[in-house]
This record gives C-alpha cells, sequence and structure tokens, in this order.
C-alpha cells in the first residue's frame, strides 16, 4: 500500500478558494485535511476601528455571495438588544421580506452549483434564471442586486415601492409551480439519485456532537431552527414548518434546501398580506452603551452568532462574528474518510461551504 | 412559591457541585445563562455541563483582550438542544503568560475555534493536536493581530506612503 | 529569414485585422471568483446576459485560457497562487480587474492580509469599477478589451 498526497488547490472549478490535502491510496481517499485562509480579511479588527453605523458594509460582505440580508440582521440585532431599541412594526416586516427574499436566492445558487457538480448543465441554466427573478425583486426593493446594505440601526432605509406586492405575489406564484419542475428533473432523476444518495452520510449523534448548524443539521434529522426555538423579528407570527430529512446524505441536504425554499414562500405571502403601516426607522443615538450579547439568527446557511462588548463608545470594543460555514467546516474531514476519489466534489458542495463565510 | 425557570435551575445544580471554583453565575435573559470559572477548573466545569446537563452542541469559542485589567478572557458558548438554553462559559487568564486547558476532548467541534483563537491572541491550549495558522498567510511574523497593541493604518495616506516605498519610489 | 518572412507577412493590414479579429471574439476566461464579485460572474456567463456570444467562455482548464477575470480583494496568501495561474496561461493573455477591490484594495484599505490592488502582483488590461459592478459593465469591459486588442500589432510581452 503506498499513500501519495495530492492537493486540489485554491483554483478549482467548484467555487471558491479553497484547498484540500488529500492522502489517497489508489483511488481511495483516507485523509483530507482542509487549508483554509485564502479569502481572509480580517473583518473583526477592522470592525473595532469603525464606528456602528460605518461598520454596515463591511459586516455585510461577511457573506455577500448570497445572503447580505441574512448576515446583516444578526449584527443589528445585537447592536439594538445592547441598546435597549424597539423597532417599528413595519420595519421589522420588511426585514423578514428581505432575509427570506435572500434566503430563496440563495438556495437557488446552491442548488446551481450542486447541478455543475454533477454534470446536468440544463439545471444550471433553470436555477440562475429563477434566480433573477428574485434579484429583481430585491432590486425593485433596495436598489441592489447582492449586497444591499438595505437594513440599519432602527430599521430599514427605503419603504416599499408601489405595485411591489402584486409583482412579489405573481412571481411567487411562477416559482411555486417551478419548484415542481425541479423535482422531476433533478431530484428525481435517476442519474442524480445514484450519484448522491447514501454518499456522505451523517448521522444525527455525529452532527450534534460537532456543532453542525443549517440544512445540514435538518437533512440529519435534528428540528433545530433559530426562528422556531428562538423567534426574533417577528415570525413568531406566522406559519410554517422545519422540514427534515430522514438518512443524512448528501440527497437529503438538497431535498431539505427545496423544501425550505416552499417554506419560504408561505412565508412571504403571509408578510406580504399582513404587514401593517407605520414608520419605517427610528432614531438611533450614536452611542451604545455598556453591556455585552451573544444573538444567533437563522440564515440561508446555517445559525449565525455575534458576540458584541460594548464600552460605552461609538466604536465597538470587541465583535465576534461565528458564521455557519466555519462551524460546518469540522464535518468535511469527518466525512471524507475512506471514500472514494468521486465523492468530494460531491460531499463539499452537499455541505454549502463558502470559503468567504469560512474566513471572514 | 413559584416554580423556577429553567435557567435559574442550571445555575443552581452548578453552584451546587463546584461551591468555590465559580465565581459567577447568573441568568442574562430568557435563553441566556453565564457562568465564570477558575482558569484550572474550566476542564471539570465543561464535563459536568455536557454529560450531567446536556450542554453538548458548541456554538463558538471568543476570546476578549482587556489591555487596561492585563488579562484575557476566554468564552466558551454551548447550546443544549432540549432545554434550548444558551450557556456562557468563561474565564480569565494573565495577559503576561496565556496558557489554558484544551476543551476539545469534552466538545469535539471546538477544534478549529480555539486554534483561530490562539492565532488572533497568542493564546495556548494545552492538549490541542494542532495548533498551526489557519487563517493568516504563511509567511506571518508580526504579533497576534486582534490583540490590541497591534495597530493597523490610520489613514489612506499612510497605506499609500507604504505602497510608494515598497514599489521603490 | 522565416521570421523576416512572417514580420512581413503581418504588416500587411488585411491579415492582422483579421488574426486580431480572431483573438477578441474568442477570449476564454479562467473560472476563478476571489471575491464578493464572485456570482455576478456565474450570472453573467447564462442565459439572462449571456456574454458567451461575445466568445468568452468560462473554461475549467488554464492552459486552454486566455483572460482572467480579477473578480474582487485578493489575499496575500492568494498572491502566489494567482502569479502562478497568470504564469501557466500561454500568450498572448489578458487580465481585466473587476470591482473597487481588485483596482486599489476599497473597502479593505487598511486591512492586514489583502493587497492593495492586483496591479501589483499582474499587468491589469481594463479596470470595471463598481461595487459590484452590473453585468452590463462587466460587458462594456469585454468591449473595451475588444477594441484594445483590435488596435494590437504582432509585438513580444
Amino acid at each position: 500500500m503506498s499513500v501519495m498526497k495530492l492537493s486540489m488547490g485554491p483554483q478549482h472549478p467548484i467555487t471558491g478558494h479553497f484547498r484540500f490535502i488529500l492522502d489517497v491510496d489508489g483511488d481511495l481517499v483516507l485523509k483530507l485535511e482542509p487549508d483554509i485562509g485564502y479569502t481572509h480579511r480580517g473583518i473583526e479588527k477592522l470592525a473595532e476601528k469603525r464606528t456602528y453605523l460605518q461598520n454596515l458594509p463591511v459586516i455585510e460582505r461577511v457573506n455577500s455571495y448570497c445572503d447580505s440580508a441574512g448576515t446583516m440582521l444578526g449584527y443589528l440585532e445585537v447592536i439594538e438588544e445592547v441598546m435597549g431599541l424597539e423597532v417599528p412594526e413595519r420595519a421589522k416586516y420588511l426585514r423578514v421580506i428581505a432575509a427570506e427574499l435572500n434566503r430563496i436566492a440563495s438556495h437557488l445558487y446552491a442548488a446551481s452549483l450542486f447541478s455543475v457538480a454533477t454534470g446536468l448543465e440544463t439545471m444550471l441554466m433553470w436555477t440562475i434564471n429563477d434566480r433573477e427573478l428574485i434579484l429583481d425583486l430585491l432590486e425593485k426593493l433596495t436598489g441592489q442586486r447582492i449586497t444591499y446594505t438595505y437594513q440599519t440601526i432602527g430599521g430599514v432605509r427605503f419603504d416599499m415601492p408601489d405595485g411591489f406586492k402584486e409583482e412579489a405575489l405573481k412571481r411567487l406564484d411562477y416559482l411555486e409551480k417551478r419548484t415542481e419542475d425541479y423535482y422531476k428533473m433533478l431530484l428525481w432523476n435517476h442519474t442524480f439519485q445514484i450519484r448522491t444518495k447514501k454518499v456522505g452520510i451523517l448521522k444525527p449523534s455525529d452532527a450534534i456532537k460537532l456543532g453542525i448548524v443549517g440544512p445540514n443539521l435538518r437533512a440529519s434529522g435534528v428540528k433545530a431552527d433559530v426562528r422556531k426555538d428562538e423567534p426574533y423579528e417577528v415570525y413568531d407570527r406566522f406559519d410554517f414548518s422545519i422540514p427534515t430529512g430522514k438518512n443524512g446524505d448528501s440527497y437529503d441536504r438538497l431535498e431539505v434546501r427545496f423544501k425550505e425554499v416552499e417554506q419560504s414562500i408561505q412565508i412571504l405571502r403571509q408578510a406580504i398580506k399582513d404587514i401593517p403601516k407605520g414608520p419605517i426607522k427610528r432614531w438611533a443615538p450614536p452611542i451604545v452603551p455598556k453591556g455585552e450579547a451573544y444573538t444567533r439568527v437563522e440564515a440561508a446557511r446555517g445559525e449565525f452568532g455575534y458576540y458584541l462588548v460594548s464600552d460605552g463608545t461609538m466604536k465597538p470594543y470587541r465583535l465576534k462574528i461565528t458564521p455557519p460555514s466555519f462551524r460546518n467546516l469540522i464535518a468535511l474531514p469527518h466525512l471524507c474518510r475512506n471514500v472514494p476519489l468521486g465523492d468530494i466534489p460531491i460531499i463539499y458542495i452537499s455541505l454549502d461551504l463558502i470559503p468567504m463565510d469560512v474566513d471572514r | 412559591m413559584t416554580d423556577k425557570s429553567i435557567e435559574e435551575k442550571i445555575v443552581d445544580s452548578v453552584k451546587a457541585k463546584f461551591p468555590e471554583d465559580v465565581i459567577d453565575a447568573k441568568v442574562q435573559r430568557r435563553n441566556r445563562v453565564s457562568i465564570s470559572v477558575k482558569s484550572n477548573k474550566i476542564y471539570d466545569v465543561g464535563l459536568f455541563l455536557r454529560d450531567e446537563l446536556g450542554f453538548d452542541h458548541i456554538a463558538s469559542v471568543s476570546g476578549v483582550d482587556y489591555i487596561d485589567a492585563r488579562e484575557f478572557e476566554v468564552i466558551y458558548y454551548v447550546w443544549s438542544m432540549d432545554k434550548k438554553v444558551l450557556v456562557g462559559l468563561r474565564t480569565k487568564i494573565p495577559r503576561d503568560n496565556p496558557v489554558l486547558k484544551s476543551l476539545v476532548d469534552v466538545w469535539e467541534g471546538a477544534l478549529y475555534h480555539e486554534r483561530e483563537t490562539w492565532e488572533m491572541f497568542g493564546i495556548k491550549f494545552e492538549g490541542h493536536p494542532n495548533l498551526s495558522l489557519l487563517l493568516l498567510p504563511e509567511d506571518w511574523d508580526g504579533p497576534p493581530p486582534l490583540r490590541k497593541d497591534f495597530f493597523l493604518p490610520e489613514t489612506p495616506q499612510e497605506r499609500l506612503e507604504e505602497k510608494i516605498k515598497r514599489a521603490g519610489g | 529569414m522565416l521570421q523576416k518572412l512572417r514580420n512581413s507577412l503581418m504588416n500587411i493590414k488585411l491579415l492582422r485585422k483579421v488574426l486580431n479579429w480572431g483573438r477578441a471574439w474568442s477570449l476564454w476566461s479562467v473560472h476563478l471568483e476571489t471575491g464578493c464579485c464572485g456570482p455576478e460572474d456565474m450570472a453573467r456567463a447564462c442565459a439572462r446576459f449571456d456574454t458567451e456570444r461575445f466568445g468568452t467562455l468560462p473554461f475549467p482548464t488554464l492552459r486552454e485560457c486566455d483572460l482572467i477575470f480579477v473578480t474582487g480583494f485578493v489575499t496575500k496568501k492568494m498572491a502566489k497562487r494567482l502569479k502562478l495561474v497568470y504564469e501557466q496561461m500561454p500568450e498572448p493573455k489578458y487580465v481585466i480587474a473587476i470591482g473597487h477591490c481588485a483596482i486599489s484594495g476599497g473597502l479593505w484599505w487598511d486591512s492586514y492580509s489583502v493587497v492593495q490592488g492586483v496591479d501589483e502582483i499582474l499587468p491589469v488590461d481594463v479596470y470595471v469599477p463598481g461595487c459590484p459592478p452590473r453585468p452590463e459593465a462587466w460587458i462594456q469591459g469585454i468591449r473595451m478589451l475588444q477594441e484594445k486588442i483590435a488596435k494590437e500589432g504582432i509585438k513580444k510581452k
């Protein structure tokens, strides 16, 4: 038996800058060691130099790939908890609308990467085009396609324009019908099922022990979602369910994401119907009083944790960000032991690790 | 006689098991408990939280640099799936000799979190299997970046002068 | 003798025009997403904006590409690898810098691990500003590069 060290370098056809160092014996991978840090910018150090308001575009770009609204929400929650500020009702509904639209766009992006890895290029075109519909809606609401800086301390910056409600409901109806097409073309496709079923099985006890979060945890059968465990904003007023998977393999991880898209469409319909009238922003003082807090929000990839220590000035003393991809990173060496070489891209993409999220 | 909430029961059981080692244990708000212990006893308190009280899902490990008080504070945040409470287990260590026992045997998910805290603050975790650079470039020779005595350039003018000097102008 | 024949042939305007036209309209690009401008790379190559009609096909193998889009910030750890990728591409090769972070550091001007502008490492042909630039701006960047190639002669880089 001769073991060779193989390096799948930072430039590779799958997304992002991530390097794997594999110990390979023939076609069998014995061990995998991830090498990260190719997109590290030192956001936690930069955040200590800027005021709370100047930090908004910086924190948003922790994960601006697909999920800016979800990332920003946690930062604002932690500041508003330390300040004791209560945001107006209309602003809470608008924040939820932006976050849920972002969640749908992010899951469609994950599905497109999945289709590229398994060789189904038609699904790449379908998913990216459907994502364009959602990005158009977000552009009408916020003015930008991927990095919005829409939410701010005390509320949101712009109000819903005229005609947004009807346009949004029309597009959501179209998306709901389209999800059935995705099931037929992508998930129930025989080649796709052979490639992804029973690949990278994560047991629920292992998932809890390692600290895995998000759709990866739910695909293993554990019902855990911050929107139900510790409801924030107005999530406790909506009627939605948490989909879980049965086996914890790569197929389940994609199926859970599509089911979450369906649940997000339900939440959006209720939010657009029930949104009250009122102000969209409350004035917030520039100085945050002394204190500390830890908040959790559910972004598209899982739970974002924000820890803030404030010393009574205009700049944070310490801001610690725990992104979901950093917590899911440990599943990769755990799952990639004694697997064939061809399974490595499937396992990596099904965990949905974004290197910018891991490195901050 | 009102029933005690879950958070208060957790605080009482930790105080009962470790009466001298717990410096401060309190309920911060709903779903949040903060327990501050002496640095040599953090391993035993961690094992008690995991085995007896069911806190097995590690959320985050963070360090804070209190340069005026000349100490570091390390906080382990752990979550319990059935109790739905987040416990912040914290301890303080001296800034001149920052050494702490690693909790990788207690919570396996703390592997990369502790490695990043070592890299950013210089806190040594004894018993960690692999303390090496994770996020910083391989040829990093400066001090740990998140300490309060590591300064970034204040103005774009300073940065531009550095760039011109490096280009040889 | 063969060099002289080649140089004199290439001085004929018509031949040079045909060569430049061929180069400009089939620029294959390396799949490299450095920073936040990455998803716009996917979006512009797909059916709505469709830059493939200008000939820019994203291609995974380095040795058959002649264009790098540097989308976003470049860190010091990645800089060495980016230089390696650039050196492995065959001549003639071009670089387009997309986004404020690739032009001059952008939002990360005081970071300890971000290179302040990709022109510290690679020679850049076209700069496209924006944060992130819209796909229409990408298309304008590609058109500007094509116009630049059309004016080139045979030259040793």
